[in-house]
């Protein structure tokens, strides 16, 4: 779906970060990702690669419940004439599906599965139960590959395309928007 | 952050364009956060950009994003709002909305779902207002079903008549008829017109005045039973029923006539159980008689005039009063200072009305004394075809209206919008007209100055 050029947005570095090729996390690139931590105002990042998984949280004052952008606002005095498109802006509202949709826009080569509505994204049809689909799943365009609930409703979502699951964007549990990319899928 | 000992700690807005922006500014005055919801096409408008928090709630199309009651409430429910502000248009007038609002323990900033669903059928309400005191011009008193029946109707009320849809607004499904002989096609095609528009083909007759003033009274009502009147809007420069501009105080209404028409609206509303802001809109004839036309029941467009002559900010008490405070203030408050006027500014061909859609390549906002603009657009913006044109609205205040056109007139001068059309040119025309100038305005007004102007009259 739409991925916006979001460039000012500081999330784009996560996927930078899981592109490289080795399956470990050095002290420095930890250094470097708790300062992206601090330095942005986030309040837990966590990192995925295959063969390792790090999580930073960080007892923010802010209270975000988000990993993505917390808004840091403009000074209020910003003439409209001069707050340009979004795209430029330095910041803007903490909006769910930025952070997948950024990570999506580089994985271009992949088939993305969206969220056709807005909800809260399940992995499992129960706490208990196993995912629907993990990494390296194979899914058909038939296969639910995880729930969104809506105003309590469980909405299962289909792949509606046949691949190997390589990539989740979204955490269970957490918020998803209107086209916001679920799944990377390779065909 | 700061201490917030309000009520409502975060509200989300159901709506898009200039007034999701201005109900944010309230907010962000009042501390309290906001979240929006938009459309994928609406992602780069100044309510997502301004908000708080934001999601996106589903395609272009009105009916599947800002429409669309499941993904608005489940917004709500993920961001933990405490109310939702509805804007106007799209839900603020669906008294089901404000049901399920209420069933999700969600406030909806808005009168009670059953006065919503009272004055939105038009029969319904109009009866309702009679019987709560208000005049009412003759009609008939229910929905005419056939021709016979519209026939003896009109005979009794007088020519000319006006056939209007039950469930109606914004001039569709009205047709005004002049003669006997032109009656039964009138009430088929406005019946047709309201079925497709409205779903609803339910149609009726009232006599038709003419040259008539579209008066309207903003009354603010608390919860416990309380209810002020912020006086009149005059609103009667209109083009096919869609108001162009609006000013306040209105040129004609004495002190005596503010008192008379605001007391009324007032003890109508307080019968009704009214809450929150609200519009009861009215007929003036030339002889000073007014007549009920039909309540709006949300914020509406040309709120600014009112709110600049006044100094109220009408969203802030909306909030306020749903919040559950009692009003506080008495009629003795009101104070009218100066006059406003405002301009609406379209994305539309000033000479045709042809929508105009486009990139925004250029953008400057008027300013300096008096002067207010309410809009979600900015240089590089990009008009899309699928919501309503209206992109700005320019508000001058002054002492006095003659200082109030000087000013709209310089205001439109310095607000440059490239690379759509916009009717900017035609406002700047109205302000330099001889009747307008005069004060000398009635709904028929557009009528006369597009026929003055060289254009096909295609005002009415």
């Amino acid at each position: 779906m739409s991925a916006p050029k979001e460039q000012g947005e500081t999330p784009n570095r996560r996927p930078r970060a899981a592109q490289r090729p080795a399956p470990s996390v050095n002290m420095e690139e930890l250094r470097e990702l708790i300062a992206l931590l601090r330095d942005n105002g986030l309040a837990e990042l966590e990192l995925e690669n295959e063969g390792f998984r790090v999580r930073l949280r960080r007892e923010s004052s802010a209270g975000s419940s988000y990993v993505a952008d917390v808004p840091q606002h403009a000074p209020a005095s910003a003439p409209v004439p001069a707050a340009p498109a979004p795209a430029a802006a330095p910041s803007g509202p903490t909006h769910p599906g930025t952070h997948a949709s950024t990570e999506a826009s580089q994985d271009q080569d992949l088939h993305i599965i969206p969220s056709p509505i807005v909800g809260t994204f399940y992995r499992s049809p129960s706490p208990a139960a196993d995912p629907f689909v993990k990494i390296g799943s194979n899914v058909e365009p038939e296969s639910v590959v995880c729930i969104i609930e809506a105003m309590k409703l469980m909405n299962e979502i289909q792949a509606e395309a046949s691949g190997e699951v390589v990539k989740i964007y979204v955490e269970n549990g957490q918020p998803v928007e209107y086209g916001q990319p679920l799944f990377g899928i390779r065909s | 952050m700061a201490f917030n000992p309000r009520k409502f700690k975060k509200i989300l807005i159901a709506n898009r364009g200039e007034i999701a922006c201005r109900i944010i500014w309230t907010c962000k005055e009042m501390g309290i956060k906001t979240v929006a919801v938009h459309s994928d096409v609406d992602r780069d408008s100044l309510h997502v950009r301004f908000a708080d928090e934001a999601a996106c709630i589903g395609p272009a199309p009105s009916a599947q994003s800002y429409l669309n009651i499941p993904a608005i409430i489940s917004t709500a429910e993920i961001f933990n709002v405490d109310a939702i502000h509805p804007g106007y248009g799209f839900l603020a007038e669906s008294p089901y909305f404000a049901e399920i609002c209420e069933a999700c323990n969600i406030k909806f900033i808005g009168p009670p779902a059953n006065v919503i669903r009272l004055m939105g059928d038009k029969i319904e309400a109009r009866r309702t207002m009679h019987e709560a005191g208000l005049p009412i011009v003759p009609g008939s008193p229910g929905e005419v079903t056939s021709e016979e029946e519209g026939i003896k109707l009109a005979r009794e009320i007088g020519y000319p008549v006006i056939v209007k849809a039950s469930a109606g607004g914004g001039g569709r499904g009205m047709r005004i008829v002049r003669s006997e002989q032109e009656l039964g096609k009138a009430l088929e095609t406005a019946s047709t017109e309201a079925a497709a528009a409205f779903n609803d083909g339910s149609v009726y007759i009232e006599r038709y005045i003419e040259q008539p003033r579209h008066i309207e009274i903003q009354v603010l009502a608390d919860e416990f039973g309380e209810c002020i009147h912020l006086g009149e809007r005059e609103c009667s420069i209109q083009r096919r029923h869609q108001k162009l501009m609006e000013e306040a105080p209105s040129t004609v209404l004495t002190p005596e006539m503010r008192k008379r028409m605001g007391d009324a609206a007032v003890a109508a509303c307080k019968k009704l159980g009214y809450s929150s802001a609200g519009t009861v809109e009215f007929l003036l004839d030339v002889h000073g008689n007014f007549y009920f036309m039909e309540m709006n029941t949300r914020i509406q467009v040309e709120h600014p005039v009112t709110e600049m002559v006044t100094l109220a900010d009408i969203v802030r008490n909306q909030i306020r009063i749903a919040e559950g405070e009692p009003l506080g203030y008495s009629q003795d408050d009101l104070l009218i200072v100066g006059h406003a006027i405002e301009c609406r500014i379209n994305a539309e061909n000033p000479e045709t009305f042809a929508p105009s859609p486009g990139t925004i390549s250029a953008f400057n906002l008027p300013g300096g004394p008096g002067v207010r603009v309410d809009t979600f657009v900015y240089s590089g913006y990009q008009v899309t075809p699928f919501y309503d044109s209206l992109i700005a609205k320019v508000i001058v205040h002054a002492r006095t209206r003659e200082l109030a056109i000087a000013r709209m007139k310089r205001a439109l001068e310095a607000m440059v919008i490239e690379g759509i059309k916009t009717t900017i040119p035609l406002h700047q025309k109205i302000m330099d007209d001889p009747r307008f100038r005069a004060g000398d305005i009635g709904t028929d007004f557009m009528e006369y100055f597009l026929a003055r102007n060289g254009k096909k009259a295609a005002a009415s």
